[in-house]
This record gives structure tokens, C-alpha cells and sequence, in this order.
């Protein structure tokens, strides 16, 4: 890499560089098929092929083999990447990328809607494709990520994006497929100052923010037979895709009680595609989740014990222990702007009990499936997309997550951006040219 | 720590002997007369009683004579005088008038006005008039100006058996003085026995408006601060101007200092600060001593504590019980055991009702006795040592000639579960608590009114009958019924068709045994009734916490109190690691299949085939061996991490270390081993950090580093400059005003060295006339930065500033030891290593706000390479226990050699810290501060095995299986007593969880209100 920083210095000169770099330009579409030989190839789906050769044209894979199995080769612009390794793109779901820069400052803020049931506001119209997070991510290999609003009781409707884009439309991966529901805490958290500890109570408001709930979807569903006759109500509008499975639910809960009364409430409510996220407790209930069916969405790996009497190692454990039970699960990042570092979330589960493929499941084919995109991402499979990427070692583990090459639908994307032009500027400073 | 006592003890007797022999003073001569003079005699005497006079002597069928308030005598065979009224105690005993010392009786509410970080500062005091700088130094006020007494607030306090209290307002660290008072029915000229009776304080700001202090630390250093003003003040011929405040708390240095906290920990504070100043506090605790008695011995403070015994939980549903904590289930049962465990370390103490639920005091005093209170120890902490403390033993307390006629009668033994307080005497005059000649009317009766005959059972204490008909084995209605003297009224409804059925109220007299009278039925029918007694009832079945089979066997005390504590701390032993691949961070470089040898704390020897009779060996083959994770920048283990002044130089983390979080066990996990405690950012300069070992178990005192070079927090930026209150008036508001902030600073302190040069060279005449320089804590600590004593760790962000705060140090002649955060440390680095200041930096963390926008991963990389010390730190628990992690990711930003990485949460905070000749690197004669990890360090599939500091495991992976069952069986014990508890009728709470702050540098909790800002 430093050789070709190098070499890449040497070709452009120095006066231009940092602004050249600064700027990400999205990329073509793909013009010549190509096939990535000699590396291991991580495939997403659990499996693994050392020495791998993967080909793909116009954005679609076209060939995902071992070294040495017969394949038409005839055609394809070969990239030695021996001893390299090819992972599908990372995807990372339940995020405000793009509706917030910087957390502080309010102007830079869009993504929580006043009111407190939103179903209508859609994440996608504010999805900033220019967003300085984004080559951040794509830095580490996360290609594909699904914009949420925060905020209220249904905070508002979701899409998935790939982050290579001019502009929101172009983003568009999925747009629209599903609804984010903050379930009400059950007890509210005041500081005592007598013991200077946090304490909880039951939340007041607990039943009334339940009444609201259920008001927004037994009206939808009379709104969907028609009592409204020829009047349009935007929230009711957009809260029919639950009813008729075309949009899922994501429900955020994170304590036993509430993930299930929550998810009981959206099945008694008629909706079809139920996803928690958060699920803090989930572990504690695994029985009520396989018996419902629902998938995970876990919040935040990296972050204390919920408890102090829990094990020092809960949250690094968890996905294996809904994994262990068949449970279907996926890894979110709580604070988009360290969100870069989803891959390290898996690497800790790998640690932790799920061994590395397993581990990279939780952001690639899991996540697809629970997303309701496998047919198109989230593995290395031939027929799709052409959304992976090529680094120099293990990607879950930071001293080696090193991208060389990244495609979305096979369109080589720029990975270098600021960051790394303000690194080469000050480098060239203290190096001396 | 006693030596002060000793001397309060003397002029304590001085006082007593001169109290003894003051003649009688006569009674309100003063006030105009609206009658006749009608002065009569107050004079009784008892006989016949058991007189408990004190804690030490029980007198037998004894006498006591009183007259005008006043214990005349107390004997076995007195002879009574003429004019005395006779009062016949036969059976019943006579014990001094219990003693409160801790009370805010008769004083006006405290309110507590609503506060917030976020709005306008307060940086004056608003008190109006010639008083102290501090609104919280209320030390003019005096609580015999506004005593009212209140005859409602008395009444429970007289029922439970208190003659007297000491009354405070409970407002602000300084809070004046107290008065003692009875709790009779008089004017207040009467009932108050002594109008200044001791100085209080603590560690709370009442009804203060002023920012300044809003932390545990802040009340420390205010409170040291004006020691220092006062003594100054005191010295100082001539006034340069009026502080009454000062003045009093002068005056008040005389009396017993009283100092109210709300923990163990608090009172392990209070206690330090008196030490410092020569005094012994006598400390309000509150009532979780047990935790810590090994401290609290050290201490010598003599404690008024009070009876508050948590109740059980309901833990009927195991996913409502998950919100507890162990802490809180063997709280429940260990409280009860903290007055024992005071009597057993011979630790002086007093009972107080103060904010406790007066219904639930005798029980609670019985349930103490129950678990290991002596009964002597506790009429002693409600009598004579309460009356001591306060030196009012001549007045109150016990039963002695010349004392106040302040005395309780009961049934019993006062302590028995059956002793009934008849009557409250105080200062001479009877209060009746329980008619004393109410007849015993308990027992089976048999019911007859209309023709009918029901069984019918009273039980309870005489005058206060508790009645029901029994229908059958498991049926009984309840009756309810009066007894006032020989009139009985009962009412009750029965539903029996063949009686009238509704309310049925009967009326009666007692007649010999039975009860007989008349009374309606439901219809309106008179009828009459009678009860004939029938025999005993048989005795009650004891039930929930009173039952005399309870087991009183409870859990152990864990250190810390927490969990994953240890009920035996670890201990210091000799470890060989075999063949491990050692990260020395010194010339030799990761050696492999290396051994290291542990003893005495200390590393002894690095090498190979190394043996060692004693030492306990632990095979590492295949293990990575390193020196503890340090970590630069935390806030873990503190009490409180801001205060608000914006030259907060004078307030120290060391004086708020709490070793009991959590996170040092799970951090220890994450092989850490020692951290720097820095005060937060919401000042230009902060509060002087702690250096601490992760020492899990130690006491306060216990982590601190020994001998470790003092710090201090400075910052920068966003934070100072107030960027998120939109209504901030507090100077600085630009980085421009943040400059002249440390410019005034520095110069200050050198102006303040140069008054102290300048006086210090006269001579002992001279001084005498000359104006003594007055000690300032913030120039002290400004000036130790300048004379390099004391060493910076400025949190900043943006080049402009990091640049500003090298020239001020340059212009003052020292230099800026550390840079934490410096986010944009790249840009400067070549300037940075000019000064010789290092960078503690985050590995990734950026866009959280404006002024890291152009923050960059590459950041350490970039600074080491501009020769920068670099190293790489938390703030914040959760990525503390990652922090391998985090300098591992300098290898993928910028391809830093894994060593170096290594080193960055290692050797080199340890260099930035000065710890360095002693930790930081695997080198024989270094502590023994070291990790075995399963993996290479830097790897994110690393995990420590085994934590050492000092050569004591701390975490060890194997022990930390054993604890997580531990903690389940526990709670499984403590889950089954507390179902037994609620099953036995005990009154149950609902779970609730409670939980720490996760500190990082923007979070301030005031006194009643928490503002999280972001880093």
C-alpha cells in the first residue's frame, strides 16, 4: 500500500493531490468483466474458499470458484490479489448515516422528526449522499447500510442504500421496506442524588404511549378496508405496507418484558415481518423468539454489561447465544459516526463463541436475509451482485482490515477520502518530500 | 486522628463541673403576668420502680424524686419529703428520656431551589449582606433564632420515647450552629436547654444558587478553603473587611463540629478533611458502615447513625427480580447487622430518627438487638453517648441528681418485644403515651346479644385492644374496638340471617373479668350484650421478620461491596510464567518462549529455564505476556469528575476516589492496571487527577499510586467556552478569552508567591504589624504547574489552541506535560515535540462534534512520527477494557509497527504519567503490573487470562467462572429468604435497578440536577 501511495505520488505530483483526493466521485458502472484469483475468499454464507478465483460482469458475479476448477476465464481483466481476502460488503443496518453529521450540532440533524408517531417521514429524502461518514465506512469495507429515522413511538419509514452515490435517488438500494417502532420503556431511569446511582420506576406514561399505538394501527387497518373513503391520511398511508407484508416492522426493545409484549402487540395487530432490534435481553428469552420466528438486530456489542452482576462478557457473547439457538441474527452499531468499526463487532463475537465465518454472517448474509435482500447481497454467490471487497488480511480484525479494492454491483469505488488526504498531507510535513 | 477529641473531652468536663454547681435559675421572671401569681410546686416522687438511671446501673425496686423539671434524687431507700405527690411504679420501670442529636425539629423547611448546567451561570453569592463569598457558607446562622416549637412534630417524637434533640438547618456545607432543646409543651424560652450547641456541616449546598461547588470534591475544597480564610481572617488585627460568616464559623470552632454524610465513603471524607485541620468530626453516617469497618475504625469518629433497614423485595417474577443487584438483596440483609458490627469495632455511636419512618423505630431497634446489638449498647447510643457528644451529659442522658426530669415509664424491659412506653416525662411534666392504668382486658370471650353467642378474641395491649369474632378455623370478622378506662365501645358486622344483619354497635363497662352493655343493631334494635370471659388466649404465632427462628446467619461482607468483590482480598505471592512470548517495551523486544518471574510484588527476573521453589508456576506457552494496559484518561472509580468554577484548580479527584465501581473488575478483565482519574471539561482549568492501581478491593486510599507526581485537567474548546448553552454568561465564552484565563492564572499566582516572599523575609516584630498574605488553594496549585511540581493534561482538540496553551506555558517557563484528546494533534505535532509535550489521543473517535470534524485515525501515527510521545486512552468504560484494540488500529491507520502500538497504552502513558521507572514495561525491579493474554495483545480475538498489579491476581479467567456462580447462588439464597420474608407477612418493595454514571469529561452532577454532555 505504501508503494502505491508512492508511486501514486510520484505520478500526480504534490500541488493537487489533497484536493483531488478530498473529493469522492462515485464511480461508473462496470465496463469490463473481472476476475480476482489467488485470494481466500470469505463467501458470507459461513463457507470458505482458499485460492479462489471471483469473476463478475456488468455488476452481477458471474464466477465464484476454487483455483484450478474449470471456468470460462475468456474475457475477464485478471487482478492478482494472492494472499489477499475477498469479502462480501458489509451491511450495516438501523443506522442515521447520512441524516446526521455531527452530533452536536443541531443544523447538521435529520434525523428525528417532532411528534411522536412519524410512520409517513421517510429517511430516505434526507439521506445525504455527501455525508463525510460515508467514505469512512466504505473504508472498512461497508457498502451497504439501511437509513433509519430516531425518535418518537414510530419514528419513520427506512430504506438501504449503497454508498456509492450522487445523490439519494441514485443511493437507492430498497427504498421504503420498512417502518422503525420504539417500543415505550416499561420503567424510566431518574438520578437519585442520595445514593448517586440511576434508579428506575415504572413509566407513567407507559399505558398512554400503548393507547397511541394501538390507535395508529387498529386505524390503519380500517383505513386499509376503506372506512376513510376518498380522505388521505399520510401516517395511515404509510403504515399499510405492515398489514399487507410488503414493509417490515423493526421494533426496538431491549428488556425481556417488552421485547414480548411488543412483539405480541405488532402480531396481534396483523403485522406480518416482525424484526427486533436492540434486544438487550433477547438472550433471556430465546424460547418466545424461535417459537415466534422473529429475527435479531443486536444493538451494540461493544458496550458494558447492562448489570453489574452480569457476566463481564455479556454483550461480546450474545449473538452466539441467540445464534446457538437457531435465532436469526444481525449486528447494528449504535453512534454512526465510530460506526466504521461493525466489522470489529463481529470479530469480538468471532471471540466470543462464533468462531469467524459464523461471526461474519452477523454482517453480511444474516443482515441481507433479515433485511429481506439476499437475493441480491450479503454473500459471494454467482448471480449476485457484485458488491465485495479485496483486504489485505482478516477484515474482522483491525491490524488487518486493510482494503485494496472495493466494488458496489462492480463498480470499482474510490476509498480514500479526506482522512487519508489530511493523513498524506501531514505526512509529506513531517517526512519531508 | 484522636488526639483533637482528647482535647474537646477536657474542656467538655470543665464545662460539666462548672454546670453542676450553677445555682437554680429561677423560671421567666421577666414576663408580664395576665392572672393572680399561681406558682405551685412541681414535685413527685416514684417508688417502687426499676430505674434504669443509665447504660450502667439498674436500681431495684428504686426511688426517684423530682421537683420544678428537676431530678431531685434517684435511690433505693429515699426518704420522700413532705409535699410530694406519690406515684406507685410497682412492675414498671423508669428509664432516662431518650436523646436525638441529629433532628431539625422546629425549624423552618429547607427548599432546595431547582438547579441546571445549561442556563445563565451563577458565579456571586446571593446572600444578602456582609457575609461569606460562598452562598453555601452559612456558618452566621444560628438555629435558636428561628426554634419554634411545634407540638405535632414533638408528638412523634415523644411517642417513640425522645425527651430531647438537637435541632440544625439542614442548609449548606457551612451550616451554622444548633440548639438543644426538649420536646415538652412550653415557650421556647423553657424548652430550649441550650441555644448554641454544636456546628454543623456537609456535603451538600442546600439552598445555595451559586454554581460553585456542585460536586463531592468541590464541597472538600471549599470546605478546606475556608478553614484557610478563617484562620487567616482570625489572625488579622485589623479587619480588612467584614465577613460575618467567617466570624461565626470562628466562634463555632469551640463547639462539637458535627458533619452530616450520606455513605461510608462520605464519612471516610468528612473524616479527612477534619483530620487535615485538627478536628474530630462527629459524623452522621448512614447506616452502610458495616461495608468498611476496617476504615471506619481508622477513622475514630464517633457516628450518629440511624435505623434505616431497607425492606425485602417482592422477587416473585425472576425477570423483574434480574433489575436488582446483589448489592442491593445483601443490603437488605446486612443493614440490620451495622449497629452490631459499630459495638463490636468499639465504635462510639448515637441513634437517629433523622429521615427515618418513626413507625418502624422500635422495630427496627429490636431487630439490631436481634443481630447483635447489645441492649446496654443501644440505650447507651440513644442516651448518654448522644448527650455526651453534644455535652449536654449534665443535663440529659441518665437519671442523676441535679438532671433534667426528663424520663420515660414502661411496662418492661424497654427493648422487649412487649414493653409499652406509658408515659413521656420531660423537664418534670407527664406526657402520656399509653394510658398507664388501662385495664388488661386480652382473652376469650363468649359474645351474647339477641339470643346469640359468638367466640369472640381480644388481643393487643392493654388500651389498645385488637378484637374478632371467630367464626371457624380459617373465618373471623374483625371487631373494632375501644377501651378508654372502664367504657368500652365495640363495632363490627355480622352477616348472619337469623341476626339482623349490618353495622351492629354495642357500647359497654368492664365488669369484674367479662364486659356487659347495650348497644343497636343494624335495624336500629337496642339490645343488650355481654362478653364473659373465658380463659388466655394462646400465644401469637410470630410471623415474617419476627419470627424467632429466623435465620440469622446472612452472607459475607464483600470488598468491594459489590458482586464480583472478594469476601478475602487476594494477596501478593510469587508466580513464574513459563515460556511465554514476553512484550518487554524495552530493547529486548518481544522475546519468545521466555520466563518471568514474580516476587514480592516486584518483577525478579526475565529469562530462560528459570525455577523458583515457591513460586506458584503457570505455564504460558503459547501466551503473550505484557505489562498492564494504563490508561491516560479516565473517569471511572470517581464519586464526581467536574466541577464548575472556571479555575477549578483547588478541587482533586483523590479526595473522591470510589473503589467501589464496577468497572475496575470488568476493566481488570480488559487488562488494565492502572489509570490517571482526571477531573472533567467543563473548565478552562480543572481539578487535580488521582492516579490509582486497579487494586480491586483496596480502600479509597488503598488505589492511589504511592509517591505518583501530581496532575491536573485543563481543557479547551467547546467544553470551556460553554458552545452548547445558548443563555452562557460565564467568561470565557471564545478561545481567545480561554488564553487570558491561564494568562491571569499564572500571573496571579506568581503576584500571590511573591506577597508570601515578601512577608516571610520579616522579621517576628514586623509580621506582627503586617497584613499575613491569605492562602490561596487555586495559587498554590498554579503555582506547583509553574514550578513543574504539578503536571498537565490539557483535553483540546483544534490546532489554534493546543499551539496557544505551548506559548502560555513557554511564557511562564514550563512546560505542557500531556495533550489528551488532541484530535487534531497531527497538524501540530512538529511543535508539540519542540515543547515536549506528549499526546494521549482516541484511536478513532471523531465528528461527535464541531471542533473534531478533522479528526483523523492516522493521528497517532502522524504524531509519533513527528516524535510526540503518543498514547492512546478512553474516557469511557466501555472502550477502557478494549483498549488493546484501540492502539492495535494504528497499524491498519498508517502501518505502525505492532510494538509501538503496544507501547501506546502501555509504556508510553506510563512515560506521560512519570510512572515509568516503575511500571510500563517488563524489566526486572518494575512492579509486577502484568497481562497474560490468550493471543497476540493486539489482536481483537485477544483475551486477558490473568491480571496482575503488584503481583496480586486480580482477574484471573478460571476465579472469574467461580464468581459468576457465586453471584447465582447467592442471589439464589438471598431470593429464597426474601420469598420467605414476604411469604411470613414482611412488607415487600418492587424491584428497581439502579445503576452508576458513566462518567466521561462533560458530565457534572449537581446537587440535584446531571447535564451529560458529550466528551
Amino acid at each position: 500500500m505504501k508503494i502505491h501511495i508512492l508511486l501514486f505520488c510520484l505520478l500526480t505530483g504534490f500541488v493537487n493531490r489533497v484536493n483531488a483526493q478530498t473529493m469522492v466521485t462515485p464511480a461508473g458502472p462496470q465496463e469490463t468483466p473481472l476476475l480476482l484469483t489467488g485470494a481466500t475468499a470469505h463467501l458470507g454464507n459461513g463457507q470458505i474458499i482458499e485460492n479462489a478465483i471471483i469473476g463478475f460482469d456488468k455488476g452481477k458475479l458471474t464466477i465464484v470458484a476454487k483455483s484450478g476448477e474449470a471456468v470460462n476465464k475468456s474475457g475477464y481483466e485478471i487482478v492478482d490479489v494472492t494472499g489477499k481476502h475477498i469479502y462480501p460488503g458489509f451491511i450495516l443496518p438501523a443506522t442515521d448515516l447520512g441524516l446526521a453529521e455531527v452530533s452536536s450540532v443541531r443544523a447538521t440533524l435529520d434525523n428525528d422528526e417532532t411528534g411522536l408517531v412519524n410512520p409517513n417521514v421517510r429517511s430516505i429524502i434526507a439521506y445525504n449522499t455527501d455525508s463525510e461518514l460515508i467514505p469512512t465506512l466504505r473504508f472498512n469495507g461497508i457498502l451497504i447500510a439501511q437509513i433509519r429515522a430516531f425518535g418518537g413511538l414510530i419514528s419513520g419509514t427506512s430504506s438501504i442504500v449503497q454508498l456509492d452515490a450522487w445523490n439519494w435517488e441514485d443511493a437507492i438500494f430498497q427504498a421504503d421496506e420498512g417502518i422503525y417502532m420504539n417500543w415505550p420503556n416499561r420503567e424510566t431511569r431518574q438520578f437519585d442524588f442520595s445514593t448517586f446511582t440511576f434508579k428506575t420506576s415504572p413509566n407513567e406514561r407507559y399505558d398512554q404511549y400503548i393507547a397511541e399505538l394501538t390507535e395508529i394501527f387498529a386505524e390503519s387497518r380500517n383505513y386499509r378496508k376503506g372506512d376513510y373513503g376518498n380522505k388521505v391520511n399520510l401516517k395511515l398511508e404509510a403504515m399499510k405496507g405492515l398489514l399487507e407484508g410488503g414493509k417490515k416492522l423493526y421494533i426496538n426493545a431491549n428488556d425481556a418484558k417488552s421485547i414480548i409484549e411488543s412483539i405480541k402487540f405488532a402480531k396481534n395487530m396483523g403485522v406480518e415481518k416482525v424484526v427486533l432490534v436492540g434486544a438487550g435481553e433477547a438472550y433471556m428469552i430465546k424460547e418466545f423468539l424461535k417459537a415466534e420466528d422473529i429475527p435479531v438486530i443486536l444493538g451494540n456489542v461493544h458496550s458494558l454489561p447492562r448489570k453489574p452482576d452480569d457476566d463481564v462478557d455479556l454483550p461480546y457473547r450474545m449473538a452466539y447465544l441467540l445464534h446457538r439457538e437457531g435465532i436469526l441474527t444481525g449486528l447494528a452499531y449504535r453512534g454512526t459516526q465510530n460506526s466504521r468499526n461493525l466489522p470489529f463487532f463481529a470479530g469480538t463475537a468471532a471471540s466470543y463463541g462464533l468462531g469467524r465465518e459464523e461471526a461474519l454472517k452477523l454482517i453480511t448474509s444474516n443482515t441481507a436475509k433479515i433485511l429481506g435482500i439476499d437475493d441480491r447481497v450479503g454473500s459471494l454467490e454467482v448471480g449476485k451482485d457484485a458488491t465485495l471487497f479485496v483486504s489485505e488480511g482478516d477484515a474482522l480484525d483491525m491490524r488487518s482490515n486493510q482494503l485494496i479494492h472495493a466494488f458496489i454491483n462492480g463498480r470499482k469505488i474510490q476509498l480514500d477520502a479526506t482522512q487519508q488526504a489530511l493523513y498524506q498531507k501531514y505526512k509529506s510535513k513531517y517526512q519531508g518530500d | 486522628m484522636n488526639r483533637n477529641y482528647c482535647v474537646m473531652k477536657s474542656a467538655l468536663l470543665l464545662f460539666l463541673l462548672v454546670g453542676v454547681f450553677c445555682p437554680e435559675l429561677p423560671a421567666q421572671e421577666t414576663f408580664p403576668r395576665n392572672d393572680v401569681k399561681d406558682q405551685r410546686r412541681r414535685a413527685f416522687a416514684f417508688l417502687n420502680a426499676t430505674i434504669v438511671t443509665d447504660d450502667q446501673q439498674t436500681i431495684e425496686n428504686g426511688v426517684m424524686i423530682i421537683k420544678d423539671g428537676k431530678i431531685m434524687d434517684v435511690g433505693t431507700s429515699l426518704n420522700v419529703p413532705d409535699g410530694y405527690s406519690v406515684v406507685d411504679l410497682e412492675g414498671k420501670f423508669i428509664y432516662p428520656g431518650l436523646v436525638d442529636i441529629y433532628s431539625s425539629y422546629g425549624l423552618p423547611e429547607v427548599k432546595t431551589p431547582k438547579r441546571q448546567w445549561g442556563g445563565p451561570e451563577q458565579i456571586q453569592s446571593k446572600t444578602k449582606g456582609a457575609y461569606n463569598a460562598n452562598q453555601a457558607i452559612k456558618s452566621e446562622y444560628a438555629a435558636s433564632e428561628e426554634f419554634t416549637a411545634h407540638d405535632k412534630a414533638a408528638k412523634k417524637l415523644r411517642n417513640l420515647g425522645f425527651g430531647s434533640v438537637l435541632s440544625f438547618r439542614p442548609d449548606g456545607v457551612a451550616r451554622g450552629t444548633s440548639v438543644f432543646v426538649t420536646l415538652g409543651q412550653d415557650s421556647e424560652n423553657k424548652l430550649m436547654l441550650n441555644p448554641v450547641v454544636a456546628a454543623h456541616y456537609s456535603f451538600n449546598k442546600g439552598s445555595s444558587t451559586q454554581d460553585y461547588p456542585v460536586s463531592a470534591m468541590g464541597y472538600i475544597a471549599l470546605l478546606r478553603q475556608t478553614y484557610l480564610d478563617a484562620g487567616w481572617y482570625k489572625s488579622l488585627t485589623v479587619k480588612p473587611f467584614i465577613d460575618q460568616s467567617l466570624i461565626a464559623w470562628n466562634q463555632n470552632q469551640q463547639l462539637p463540629q458535627i458533619f452530616e454524610t450520606t455513605s461510608w465513603l462520605g464519612l471516610l471524607r468528612a473524616d479527612k478533611v477534619g483530620d487535615e485541620f485538627g478536628h474530630q468530626y462527629i459524623i452522621k453516617g448512614n447506616g452502610d458502615e458495616y461495608r468498611r469497618m476496617k476504615e471506619i475504625t481508622a477513622t475514630g469518629a464517633p457516628l450518629i447513625i440511624p435505623l434505616n433497614f431497607p425492606e425485602a423485595f417482592d422477587v416473585d417474577d425472576p425477570l423483574d427480580a434480574r433489575k436488582l443487584s446483589l448489592e442491593q438483596m445483601l443490603h437488605w440483609e446486612l443493614a440490620p447487622t451495622n449497629p452490631g458490627v459499630l459495638e463490636k469495632n468499639g465504635i462510639t455511636f448515637a441513634i437517629t430518627t433523622y429521615k427515618t419512618e418513626g413507625g418502624r423505630f422500635w422495630k427496627n431497634l429490636r431487630k439490631a438487638i436481634k443481630h447483635g446489638l447489645s441492649e446496654e449498647s443501644a440505650l447507651r447510643a440513644l442516651t448518654t453517648t448522644p448527650a455526651r457528644l453534644v455535652r449536654m451529659e449534665n443535663k440529659v442522658g441518665s437519671l442523676k441528681k441535679g438532671m433534667v426530669a426528663n424520663f420515660l415509664i414502661t411496662s418492661d424491659n424497654i427493648f422487649s418485644e412487649e414493653a409499652i412506653i406509658y408515659e413521656n416525662w420531660i423537664q418534670g411534666k407527664k406526657y402520656i403515651v399509653n394510658p398507664i392504668d388501662q385495664p388488661e382486658i386480652a382473652g376469650k370471650y363468649t359474645l351474647s346479644f339477641a339470643g346469640n353467642d359468638y367466640n369472640l378474641e381480644i388481643s393487643g395491649k392493654p388500651g389498645k385492644p385488637e378484637a374478632k369474632i371467630v367464626l371457624n378455623d380459617t373465618t373471623s370478622i374483625k371487631v373494632n374496638a375501644k377501651v378508654r378506662g372502664e367504657l368500652v365501645t365495640l363495632n363490627f358486622d355480622v352477616e348472619d340471617e337469623e341476626v339482623s344483619a349490618g353495622d351492629i354497635r354495642f357500647s359497654g363497662w368492664i365488669a369484674d373479668n367479662n364486659i356487659k352493655g347495650s348497644g343497636q343493631l343494624g335495624d336500629g334494635e337496642w339490645v343488650n350484650w355481654s362478653a364473659i370471659y373465658q380463659g388466655k388466649l394462646p400465644p401469637k404465632e410470630k410471623k415474617g421478620e419476627d419470627r424467632e427462628e429466623d435465620n440469622l446467619q446472612t452472607g459475607k461482607v464483600l470488598f468491594p461491596f459489590l458482586g464480583y468483590g472478594n469476601a478475602e482480598l487476594p494477596r501478593q505471592k510469587s508466580v513464574l510464567f513459563k515460556n511465554a512470548t514476553v512484550w518487554t517495551n524495552e530493547a529486548e523486544g518481544i522475546m519468545q518462549n521466555t520466563d518471568v518471574l514474580v516476587k514480592n510484588g516486584k518483577i525478579a527476573k526475565i529469562g530462560s529455564n528459570l525455577t523458583d521453589r515457591e513460586a506458584e508456576t503457570i505455564d504460558a506457552s503459547g501466551k503473550h505476556l505484557t505489562s498492564g494496559i494504563i490508561d491516560e484518561h479516565s473517569h471511572i472509580a470517581a464519586s464526581s469528575i467536574n466541577d464548575v468554577a472556571t479555575n477549578s484548580g483547588m478541587v482533586r479527584i483523590g479526595d473522591v476516589i470510589n473503589p467501589d465501581d464496577i468497572n475496575i473488575y470488568r476493566q481488570l478483565a480488559g487488562g488494565v492496571t492502572a489509570a490517571q482519574i482526571l477531573h472533567g471539561s467543563a473548565n478552562p482549568i480543572g481539578g487535580q487527577s488521582a492516579l490509582i492501581k486497579f487494586r480491586w478491593g483496596a480502600g479509597p486510599e488503598g488505589m492511589k499510586i504511592e509517591g505518583a507526581d501530581g496532575y491536573i485537567k485543563f481543557a479547551l474548546g467547546e467544553n470551556v467556552k460553554r458552545s452548547r448553552s445558548r443563555s452562557s454568561t460565564r467568561f470565557p465564552q471564545t478561545r481567545m478569552g480561554v488564553e487570558q484565563v491561564y494568562m491571569d492564572a499564572f500571573s496571579n499566582a506568581l503576584e500571590y508567591e511573591k506577597e508570601w516572599q515578601a512577608y516571610n523575609k520579616l522579621n517576628a516584630r514586623q509580621k506582627a504589624t503586617a497584613i499575613k498574605p491569605r492562602r490561596d488553594l487555586v495559587h498554590e496549585a498554579m503555582l506547583e504547574i509553574i514550578r513543574s511540581e504539578r503536571f498537565i493534561s490539557c483535553h483540546s482538540y483544534v490546532q489554534s489552541e493546543i499551539n496557544m496553551l505551548m506559548h502560555v506555558a513557554e511564557h511562564f517557563g514550563f512546560k505542557v506535560n500531556t495533550f489528551t484528546h488532541i484530535l487534531e494533534g497531527y497538524k501540530v505535532a512538529d511543535k508539540m515535540a519542540a515543547h515536549g509535550a506528549g499526546g494521549s489521543t482516541f484511536a478513532d473517535w471523531w465528528a461527535y462534534k464541531w471542533e473534531v470534524r478533522y479528526a483523523i485515525p492516522y493521528n497517532p501515527q502522524l504524531m509519533q512520527m513527528a516524535g510526540v510521545t503518543v498514547a492512546v486512552n478512553s474516557d469511557d468504560p466501555e472502550m477502557a477494557r478494549r483498549l488493546n484494540q484501540e492502539a492495535a488500529k494504528s497499524v491498519k491507520y498508517g502501518g505502525m509497527s505492532e510494538e509501538d502500538a503496544w507501547k501506546m497504552v502501555s509504556l508510553n502513558p506510563a512515560k506521560l504519567l512519570h510512572l515509568d521507572d516503575r511500571t510500563g514495561s517488563v524489566k526486572a525491579g518494575k512492579d509486577a503490573d502484568l497481562v497474560l493474554w490468550n493471543d497476540n495483545p493486539l489482536s481483537i480475538y485477544a483475551k486477558a487470562e490473568k491480571t496482575m498489579v503488584d503481583g496480586v491476581i486480580y482477574y484471573d479467567m478460571d476465579e472469574d467462572r467461580k464468581k459468576r456462580k457465586a453471584i447465582r447462588e447467592e442471589r439464589a439464597r438471598l431470593t429464597a429468604r426474601m420469598k420467605a420474608a414476604k411469604k411470613g407477612g414482611d412488607p415487600t418493595r418492587k424491584p428497581f435497578e439502579t445503576s452508576t454514571i458513566g462518567f466521561h469529561c462533560d458530565v457534572i452532577v449537581g446537587d440535584n440536577f446531571l447535564y451529560l454532555g458529550e466528551n
